[in-house]
């Protein structure tokens, strides 16, 4: 038996998988000691059965960082360089703000410590580290009690030997110590250094949290947890170091994405979750994209993620016109309190008022009808906004979504245009509370086909936590010319980062037909700064110059480049058991009773509405629709027709456009 | 109240992101460390008169200056489609003969004229001149490097081989400024393809007249700015500490006149310009007084021509806030721009007593290191800006160790340098007790140390070595900066504005001054 776990702020969400079914089951958080929730859970949904593996994606150590309440952490570093984690790379974060405010330090000044040492970029040693120094450093250390050692020092991705002593005096010493070599084997030293002080800053906290959990769940479960690269972990491995833990949530959601994307027939998918307060935005191409530069907190964190992009912007997102005249919604949000004004607390107009107002939303039916919306109130509250901008209630509703929309196209374009990826060759997964009521008409915008709205889109996360194969990321700097290095060397540079991967995933219990070794190279034009990561493979230096091309627009074959890092990720499959499917059902069309008004486009259409319950596989129908579940609403434009599909999804397809009686576009 | 405040919101967001996304493109492909690494460049669109739409949160320094290009480009060439002019001369469009800028037209149809344009403008690590890296302390514009009046560099869609070859001909490192002018091409281009996209989907008409209300939508909000200041006069004045020839202190003095929702700021009185690289031409001068006044807006608006309408610049002809040619000017644009900052700030804040922050550390401490790398027999030309403290704020502490006002270029990574030039950074901290003491006081310094492993030419172009960041509402003033040689153990002092050979082993000691507390230290 096989438990996925998402702990989220307000519920856990648990995911088991039993002879082909996927049960599901909600608990509410426990965020004092999250492990209460997910026993509780674990036991209502698997009773006395056996457990053997439990996932698990958790927000501990995303919210140390954030909440500030990681581990007393000390930093040694090379001496004379000391404040390069305050200094950062020297820049403001806004440029016009006087009152822009400092990155608070997860290192207290007090307990940084520069020694005598010095490495060259060649790896040569210049100055030895001088052991009595550190044995005096680590008694010091060890009287301050510090949680955790962070060992810093200038190009020990070159030559790991200095740090490798650092680290082992203070082991013996009984410090618990992160080194930079060993986190981020890469150059760049406040990037480096700054992902090993969050590895510092994060691991005793979760290490203290997967033990309680381990020991809870007895030893007879094996736990899983979820890393931000959208692989899991073993316990005992992020116990050790627990940087890739962080920003693991939304992770796992597109994970969940791709696997439910993936099953109903797409491979080439933007995902799309749109929540009260933000949106996250992915994109995956067969694969899932991935990133190294992310910032957690204030500092930024160099290991390989998912490429999420996010935007503060939400259904809960607040409308206000600012002293220019010009309309804005968000990225101040109403939150779950007071809400938005149809919840009957708020006053100010969200953009899930303006969905009510459009009739977009079954006032009587909004979460499976758990929450009833004040259909009046909204109105009284349009009604005074829009005289005060001297229009119509309806022109303001329309345009809050408008904006509202327009901001969700810039979020894809980042993650589609921007990465050279034409946004027209993928259908848009829309899931999150707000997702499926916008995501047709941000589609047609970007001119995309299909819109997929997931059957449990509300456990994606827990679901992509179970089906996450187990993966370990490496990485080596070189700085080496393509060119002076030959294809039997840069096997040999590889070797130890290969063996190393395979003997972790050995250790995770995977035997050597599981595991999946998959090699790659950061690639630029020698002088460039920005790498861009190809397959290794005898054509890497063709295949660079067609990526380079495909993102930027040129290339130049002719022109020299370099190799800055060796990447080997191992990947330890799992067993995926395919989702279930619905018994399956002839094609019908839905007719719908309940026949009611919603806009599009400024005008009004006689439009359905529907329970999504209680719509079978092979239903069919055509826009206007609104489809409630009981997590979120699907709206559906009059120019799409959709369908459910043999999982219960909603694929939603554009039959063409929408006049609208006005051009306004 | 805007005529349509949806539409001006949804357009907003489309200009910016065509200007950032034409960043992207330039940062990622350039070759020279100041574009790639430290990010100072700047992309924007423009009307058909060459008045900004948008210009991407890149570099203050470039605000104002920008559209100047535009329109000498304008003003000078015929451009057609598929051209892109490239410029860099001070005096017709530019700020320092460094930043080049690469202006294309866009045309609808088979119009002659265009419609909209975009401009982006890089640093480029040389080009040419009496030291390596072009930013010499030289006596007129013509030592300073390559002077690029407009010309078209691209015609019909391909770069014009003579003058390509003219250019790199010119300057020290060819194959990296080949790679860097690619990289503009490319920028440039992407922002024509998106904004095609834009103008295909939406009409251009409408494009068109949303783009002019997005500008009367700043000015605007400028406007509204102003008019919460108090009517009046404010006078304010500080100084550059020389011209590296001798000639110092440089007087640079402000009026300030608040007019209901309208400024005028006069720089009558200000010193002549001198014979060394300090001079500021109009464009630079325009820059700094813009950003002072943008930052006094509290709102999310794009930087556009809406914002200068609301503010008169007056500048005196031949004076160091407008020079004429032949003057010199490589730091105009980094130095005395800071320096005309802190004087708008200042006298703003005769206006504003509780909003405006004591002196940042008013320079940006240019150092450029330049010789043969004996690992490969290579020329190397490098140039780098270093961080300083910040001013106190009313309620704030400086920041410490960080680009102020009109820079936010980023440093490069100790570990970058050494695997590159033959340099090596003994020391890369801040520099304690600097800031100024205050109720909120100022930010520290830094100290950099550079030693050198091959014979170097290293030019430093500094300010705020004698004159001190002023502190404010009783703050004390932040600590100068300090240059130094250390050879055989002996240190030697090294002046602001410096040029000279040093030996493998020396170090180059650059301490950046600290900011001005803010308020009675209690």
């Amino acid at each position: 038996m096989r438990i996925g776990v998402d702990t989220g702020g307000t519920f856990t969400d648990l995911v088991m998988l039993d002879e082909g079914r996927i049960r599901v089951h909600k608990v509410r958080s426990t965020p004092d000691d999250p492990s209460r929730a997910i026993l509780q859970g674990i036991l209502e949904l698997a009773g006395r059965r056996d457990v053997s593996d439990v996932a698990h994606g958790s927000t501990v150590a995303t919210n140390a960082v954030l909440e500030r309440r990681g581990a007393c952490v000390a930093l040694v570093t090379t001496g004379g360089f000391e404040d390069v984690l305050r200094i950062g790379r020297q820049t403001r974060r806004e440029l016009y703000n006087i009152m822009v405010e400092d990155r608070r330090p997860l290192v207290e000044p007090a307990l940084t410590f520069g020694i005598r040492e010095r490495m060259t970029a060649e790896g040569d040693i210049l100055i030895p580290i001088d052991r009595a120094e550190i044995e005096r450093l680590a008694a010091e250390l060890k009287e301050r009690r510090v949680d955790a050692v962070a060992v810093c020092l200038l190009h020990s991705y070159r030559n790991s030997s200095s740090e490798e002593l650092v680290e082992k005096c203070l082991s013996d010493a009984g410090l618990v110590v992160s080194s930079s070599h060993r986190v981020l084997r890469e150059y760049r030293e406040f990037e480096r250094w700054s992902t090993t002080v969050l590895n510092a800053y994060v691991t005793p906290l979760m290490a203290r949290y997967l033990g309680t959990l381990e020991t809870k769940l007895g030893s007879g479960s094996r736990l899983r947890i979820m890393q931000s690269n959208g692989g899991s972990i073993s316990a005992s491995a992020a116990k050790a170091s627990a940087v890739q833990t962080i920003l693991s949530g939304p992770a796992a959601g597109v994970v969940g994405a791709r696997a439910v994307a993936e099953a109903a027939g797409f491979s080439r998918i933007i995902s799309f979750d749109m929540g009260g307060t933000s949106t996250d935005v992915s994109l995956i191409d067969g694969a899932i994209g991935v990133t190294t530069e992310s910032t957690v907190g204030d500092f930024p964190m160099r290991l390989p993620i998912i490429d999420i992009h996010t935007v503060g912007a939400g259904g809960g997102s607040i409308t206000y016109v600012d002293t220019g005249g010009a309309l804005k919604v968000g990225p101040r949000s109403a939150g779950a309190d007071p809400g938005p004004v149809c919840y009957g607390k708020g006053t100010e107009l969200t953009v899930t008022d303006a969905n009510l107002i459009l009739g977009r939303l079954d006032p009587s039916y909004f979460l499976g009808g758990r929450m009833p919306l004040d259909m009046e109130r909204t109105k009284a509250a349009t009604r005074e906004f829009a005289a005060k901008l001297g229009m119509s209630d309806l022109a303001l509703a329309e345009g809050i979504i408008r904006i509202a929309n327009a901001n969700m196209e810039r979020a894809i374009r980042v993650v589609s245009v921007q990465r050279g990826f034409d946004p027209r060759d993928f259908a848009l997964l829309a899931f999150g509370g707000a997702g499926g009521m916008h995501a047709c008409e941000i589609a047609e915008k970007l001119d995309i086909s299909t819109v997929i709205a997931p059957k449990d889109a509300g456990v994606l996360s827990a679901l992509g936590t179970l089906l996450a194969d187990v993966t370990k990321d490496f990485s080596m700097s070189i700085l080496r010319p393509v060119g002076a290095v030959s294809g039997e060397e840069l096997d040999q540079l590889y070797a130890p980062l290969v063996s190393q991967a395979t003997q972790d995933l050995q250790r995770e219990g995977f035997d050597d037909d599981h595991i999946g070794i998959e090699q790659s190279l950061d690639v630029r034009y020698i002088g460039q700064s920005y790498e861009i990561t190809v397959p290794y493979e005898p054509s890497y230096r063709e295949e660079f110059d067609t990526h380079h091309a495909r993102l930027y627009g040129y290339a130049n074959p002719r022109r020299a480049t370099e190799i800055v890092n060796l990447r080997v990720k191992a990947i330890g499959l799992t067993s995926k058991p395919e989702l279930p499917r619905l018994p399956g059902k002839a094609v019908s069309q839905i007719f719908s009773e309940d026949m009611r008004h919603a806009y599009f486009n400024r005008r009004r259409f006689p439009t359905a509405f529907l329970r999504w319950d209680a719509l079978e596989p092979g239903a069919e129908g055509t826009g206007p629709a609104i489809i409630a579940g009981a997590e979120a609403t699907t709206v559906i434009p009059p120019n799409f027709r959709f369908r459910i599909d043999e999982f219960g999804n909603i694929i939603a397809t554009r039959t063409g456009e929408l006049r609208s009686r006005k051009n306004h576009g | 109240m805007a005529k349509n405040p949806i539409e001006l919101e949804i357009f907003k967001n489309i200009f910016v992101s065509i200007a950032e996304e034409m960043g992207v493109t330039l940062c990622r492909t350039a070759f020279s460390p100041n574009i790639k690494e430290r990010l100072d460049y700047s992309c924007a669109v423009y009307d058909a008169h060459g008045e900004t739409i948008a210009q991407g949160d890149h570099l203050p320094v470039h605000l104002g200056a920008m559209p100047l290009s535009v329109k000498a480009a304008i003003e000078h060439t015929t451009i057609e489609p598929g051209d892109m002019v490239v410029l860099n001369d001070p005096f017709r469009g530019g700020t320092h003969l460094p930043d080049i800028t690469l202006v294309s037209a866009m045309f609808l149809g088979r119009s002659r004229v265009p419609a909209f344009y975009v401009a982006n403008r890089a640093h480029h690590s040389d080009v040419g001149g009496i030291s390596p890296g072009s930013m010499p302390i030289a006596q007129e514009i013509y030592q300073e490097g390559l002077i690029i009046p407009p010309v078209k560099l691209v015609r019909r869609g391909e770069i014009v081989p003579d003058v390509m070859a003219f250019i790199l001909a010119n300057v020290r490192t060819p194959d990296e400024r080949e790679g860097d002018i690619t990289a503009q091409i490319a920028a440039n281009r992407v922002g024509e393809t998106r904004l095609r996209q834009v103008v295909e989907k939406y009409g251009p008409k409408r494009v068109a007249n949303l783009a002019a209300e997005l500008q009367d939508f700043s000015e605007r909000v400028m406007r509204s700015t102003i008019r919460q200041m108090p009517d009046g006069e404010y006078f304010f004045e500080d100084a550059l500490d020389d011209d590296g020839f001798g000639t110092g202190p440089i007087h640079i003095k402000a009026a300030i006149r608040i007019n209901g929702d309208s400024a005028e700021v006069d720089f009558a009185g200000s010193d002549s310009q001198v014979m060394g690289g300090v001079n500021a031409n109009y464009a630079i001068t325009l820059s700094a007084t813009l950003y002072a006044f943008r930052c006094l807006v509290q709102e999310d608006v794009p930087y556009n021509a809406g914002i200068s309408r609301a503010i008169c610049v007056i500048a005196p002809e031949g004076s160091i806030v407008n020079a004429r040619r032949p003057a010199a000017v490589a730091g105009g644009n980094v130095e005395t721009s800071q320096r005309i900052t802190d004087v708008v700030f200042g006298a703003l804040g005769k206006a504003l007593p509780q909003l405006l922050p004591a002196a940042s550390q008013g320079t940006m401490n240019n150092v450029t290191l330049g010789g043969i790398d004996p690992r490969n027999g290579k020329r190397f030309a490098y140039y780098e800006t270093i961080a300083g403290g910040m001013g106190g704020r009313n309620g704030l502490a400086g920041i410490s160790g960080v680009h102020t006002h009109m820079t936010n270029t980023r440093n490069t990574p100790v570990e970058a340098i050494e695997n590159y030039l033959p340099v090596r950074i003994r020391h890369y901290g801040l520099r304690s007790d600097s800031g100024g003491c205050g109720e909120f006081p100022g930010g520290e310094g830094i100290l950099r140390e550079y030693e050198v492993l091959a014979d170097t030419e290293v030019t430093i172009l500094s300010e705020r070595r004698i004159g001190r960041p002023y502190g404010a509402q009783g703050g004390e003033p932040g600590r100068c900066g300090r240059n130094t040689i250390v050879r055989d153990n002996i240190v030697e002092e090294v002046p602001g504005k410096a040029r000279l050979k040093i030996r493998p082993g020396d170090r180059l000691r650059i301490e950046t001054p600290g900011g001005g507390g803010y308020g009675q230290a209690k």
